[in-house]
């Protein structure tokens, strides 16, 4: 292996650039790093090439550790993204500075000089300075400057990010021909999937300074793990569904799940559609796998291809998690590629699919909101919940002050090493409900853990991180009162909760800890439930069965919901109340009402609380 | 048009009179022991304070430049300060710092060590006064200078060393150019703090503006002249220089 990355991991400012990042490169071999702006792609090469200094892991060029060698005694090639060319030399002594460095003598120097012009296809230009050059002449001069020396390795930051599209298309074709010949071991990095397919003979896909996958381009495309990688490369739409009887259940279709993607009953089953995929047809016919009737929403040429959206009904049990989806949108969206020669589609197509692909169970990821100090309840219980979710940590400190964000670092690590946690630990600074609400709002975690607020604010415009939460939240959160697991649950329905959100999360969670669970609805008035409401938790009822969580019916009568409740929550003994929340939709769904109840059980129940916003999962 | 007068009669006049007695008389003013060595040493310390404040303001200005550390705002204020201060109060506040009663000086003092009323005072005020003219003349072109300039010399295999003297001080030649002349031309006018550090001692700390004042005094005009002609020659040349570089360096770009 010609360079090894070892468990890399480098902050700033207590923000993670690069967690924990294991990768080996073979000899010869053109490896592609790609990654969003900010993703941390960058600084790993500057780690690999010493501008940086890991705080852990290892770097090992060729077999010899250099994590603690200096820049220069690295002996790697880096062309930078500004290519940054010594303006006051010509294009030849720029590229002699590496050997003149070394003491080459002149005449080496020179032969040298000349073969790496004619290389890179600068023959005649050797006189020239920077200012006098074209941006693709630039480039091929840092490059040149780079390979001149020899270099162990060849690092390349996005190198053709400044140039127009023709000129790169031309580069990247010289820049293959120039490394094949060479075969040496190059490292590139790039946000370009195009770029990325065309020059890698393996892709790692970077995400937030993690690796989230590695591969040829091939297998990546086809047959990606997360979503992440699924949508970062190629298009495509991923749809999440249940998994009912080993199958995927996407709306009114059943598709089999491949055994290495294996998901147990009631999970959540993301499948990738890429374009290619899917079919559209003018009639329904029966031994298509047919996701329904859609509408045309746009179509495009692109030469070969004509791109087709169709926008088709919402299917039951059933949510697109990529494209996103914009607000109150629950139609699911879904691009066909289909030939040009073709004839153009019907208006409203019949949806098929001739192939689909099933992404990998996430590993559940909790997010522990921590102060640094107090009682650490959340602390405590997320250890317990970890274990029975089979589930990552990330302890997350939010601190007003920049002095102080050392500090809170330390003191969370501490924190973590008395729990006997392994986990993350992120430290934000800012406002700590505004960040908390950053952090989980992009649905990166299953769970969010709050400790119980030493005291609760009465003003509005003071209002506490949970209240705060209740409307803003998009990830079911707890609000930690006792020691977890639990092993009683209890359900309400009672807010008038139209979602079976918090019945699924509950007994996702109740399936995992394998306890029983109750559904309470309040009847104020009368002793009777309507209707309704019995349907309503006979439909839980049947989708608890079906995740094999044993549960029961408590229908209590009292002068208030939230009366009703906190006594249901006292007398049967319960240790969780799952509440519905309002998903970022409180003033404009309920007014007050449901959210004023959810604050009071918040504040008053003795129990721990999860609130699962609408929407969620 | 006004204005071209009110800037060039005062020019014309320090040449006319010193011309007025004929070539010969302003050549036996500019013969006169205490002029040469008022000139002299005018050139002497312009010099010294050039060279020192290269270095110094070059170290500063990249230190300003690539480092990122709290207070650096503060101290970019602080270097640029002497400029705003009228250049009799650096006088005085040095005298008082390193003066025989000084804050300093008195415990110099004892062992014989005086550096005001010397040639190393006048240097000193020189260097004072002349600082920021450096910083602001480097620190714009090492701004300008990505810190990958540097980095991409160290992959290449350059030590610290190297990367400065093949890579960053001939990129920054120009400011450091134009900023010692700077420095120099205002180092050979300065009056006000050298006038007090000095102590105006002939023959020993007195520099050409210091002479030319002390002969206008005495009312002798042709000597104050015939030195004051060579100062504004040689103002002259320097800004004839600056121009000539400044322009020559667009013309590049």
């Amino acid at each position: 292996m010609s360079i090894i990355l070892d468990r890399l991991s480098k902050h700033y400012t207590g923000q993670a650039i690069v967690e924990d990042l294991t990768l080996s490169v073979a000899e010869g071999e053109f490896f592609v790093l790609l990654g969003a702006s900010g993703s941390g792609k960058s600084t790993v090469l500057r780690l690999i090439a010493g501008l940086a200094r890991p705080d852990s892991g290892a770097v090992r060029l060729h077999g010899r550790d250099v994590t603690m060698l200096s820049p220069q005694e690295r002996g790697v090639g880096f062309v930078f993204q500004n290519y940054s060319i010594f303006r006051h030399m010509t294009v030849g002594e720029n590229i002699e500075f590496g050997l003149k460095i070394r003491r080459v003598p002149k005449s080496v120097r020179h032969a040298r000089r000349d073969e790496l012009l004619d290389l890179v296809g600068l023959v005649g230009l050797g006189q020239r300075y920077e200012s006098e050059l074209s941006g693709g002449q630039r480039q091929r001069v840092a490059l040149a400057r780079a390979l001149a020396y020899e270099p162990s390795v060849l690092l390349l930051d996005e190198p053709f990010g400044a140039l127009d599209v023709k000129i790169r298309t031309q580069l990247r074709r010289s820049l293959r021909e120039i490394q094949r010949a060479l075969s040496v071991t190059t490292i590139l990095v790039t946000h370009d999937q195009e770029e990325a397919f065309e020059l890698g003979q393996r892709i790692g896909v970077i995400d937030r300074g993690r690796l989230l996958e590695v591969g040829a381009p091939e297998d990546l495309y086809a047959r990606p793990r997360t979503v992440q990688v699924a949508t970062f490369l190629g298009s495509g739409s991923v749809l999440v569904g249940r998994c009912r009887s080993g199958r995927a259940q996407l709306g009114p279709v059943s598709l089999t799940i491949p055994p290495e993607v294996a998901h147990e009953e009631g999970d959540r089953v993301r499948v990738l559609l890429r374009p290619e995929q899917i079919a559209l047809a003018d009639k329904e016919s029966p031994q298509a796998i047919s996701l329904g009737q859609g509408d045309i929403v746009e179509q495009s040429f692109a030469g070969p291809l004509r791109r087709v959206r169709v926008r088709l009904p919402p299917l039951p049990h059933t949510r697109q998690a990529a494209p996103s989806q914009p607000y109150g949108e629950d139609a699911i969206l879904v691009e066909a590629a289909v030939p040009a020669e073709d004839p153009p589609p019907p208006q409203k197509p019949w949806v098929t699919l001739r192939g689909w692909h099933v992404l990998a169970q996430p590993t559940p990821r909790l997010l522990v909101c921590d102060r640094g100090h107090g009682k650490g309840l959340a602390m405590a219980a997320a250890g317990p919940l970890a274990e029975a979710f089979n589930a990552t940590i990330t302890i997350l400190g939010v601190t007003g002050k920049r002095k102080t964000a050392q500090k809170l670092r330390e003191s969370l690590e501490q924190r973590r090493a008395d729990h006997g946690l392994s986990a993350e630990v992120q430290v934000r600074e800012g406002d700590p409900k505004e960040q908390i609400v950053l952090e989980e709002v992009d649905l990166r975690y299953d769970f969010a853990l709050l400790g119980e607020q030493r005291r609760w604010l009465r003003s509005r415009r003071l209002r506490s991180t949970p209240e705060v939460l209740l409307e803003r939240a998009v990830t079911p959160f707890f609000v930690v009162k006792g020691p977890a697991p639990f092993s009683n649950i209890l359900i309400c329905t009672a807010a008038g909760e139209q979602s079976q959100a918090d019945i699924r999360v509950g007994g996702w969670i109740a399936r995992r800890l394998g306890i029983p669970v109750t559904l309470l609805h309040v009847t104020v008035g009368t002793e009777e439930a309507p209707s309704w409401a019995r349907s309503h938790l006979e439909r839980g009822v049947a989708t608890l069965r079906a995740l094999e969580v044993e549960s029961r019916i408590q229908v209590r009568p009292a002068d208030a919901p939230l009366d009703g409740i906190l006594a249901q929550v006292t007398e049967g003994q319960h240790d969780l109340v799952v509440i519905g929340g309002s998903g970022g939709r409180a003033r404009s769904f309920f007014g007050g009402g449901g959210s004023h109840i959810s604050r009071q059980i918040l504040k008053r129940s003795p129990a721990t609380v999860l609130v699962v916003p609408q929407g969620a999962w | 048009m006004l204005l071209l007068p009110l800037i060039l009669l005062p020019l014309a006049a320090v040449f006319l009179f010193a011309f007025r007695g004929g070539p010969q008389s302003f050549l036996d003013a500019l013969k006169a022991e205490e002029a040469q060595f008022a000139l002299r040493f005018s050139l002497l310390i312009a010099f010294a304070t050039a060279l020192t404040n290269a270095l110094l303001g070059t170290f500063a200005a990249y230190v300003l430049s690539r480092y990122r550390f709290p207070g650096q705002r503060a101290l970019s204020i602080v270097v640029n300060l002497p400029v705003a201060i009228p250049t009799v109060v650096v006088g005085t506040s040095l005298l008082l710092l390193w003066g025989p009663i000084g804050l300093l000086g008195r415990w110099l003092d004892p062992y014989g060590i005086q550096p005001m009323f010397a040639p190393a005072g006048v240097l000193l005020a020189h260097l004072f006064v002349t600082f920021p003219y450096m910083v602001g003349a480097v620190k714009p072109v090492l701004d300008e200078i990505e810190t990958t300039y540097e980095e991409a010399a160290h992959t290449i295999g350059a030590s610290a060393w190297q990367t400065f003297r093949l890579v960053l001080l001939p990129a920054l030649k120009g400011g450091l150019f134009s900023g010692a002349l700077l420095t120099f031309a205002h180092s050979l006018g300065e009056f006000g703090a050298t006038v007090l550090v000095s102590g105006n001692l002939r023959l020993r700390t007195q520099t050409a503006p210091l002479y030319i004042f002390a002969q206008f005094e005495a009312g002798n005009i042709t000597q104050a002249n015939a030195v004051a002609a060579v100062l504004a020659a040689l103002s002259f040349l320097i800004f004839f220089l600056l121009l000539r570089y400044t322009g020559s360096a667009r013309r590049s770009r």
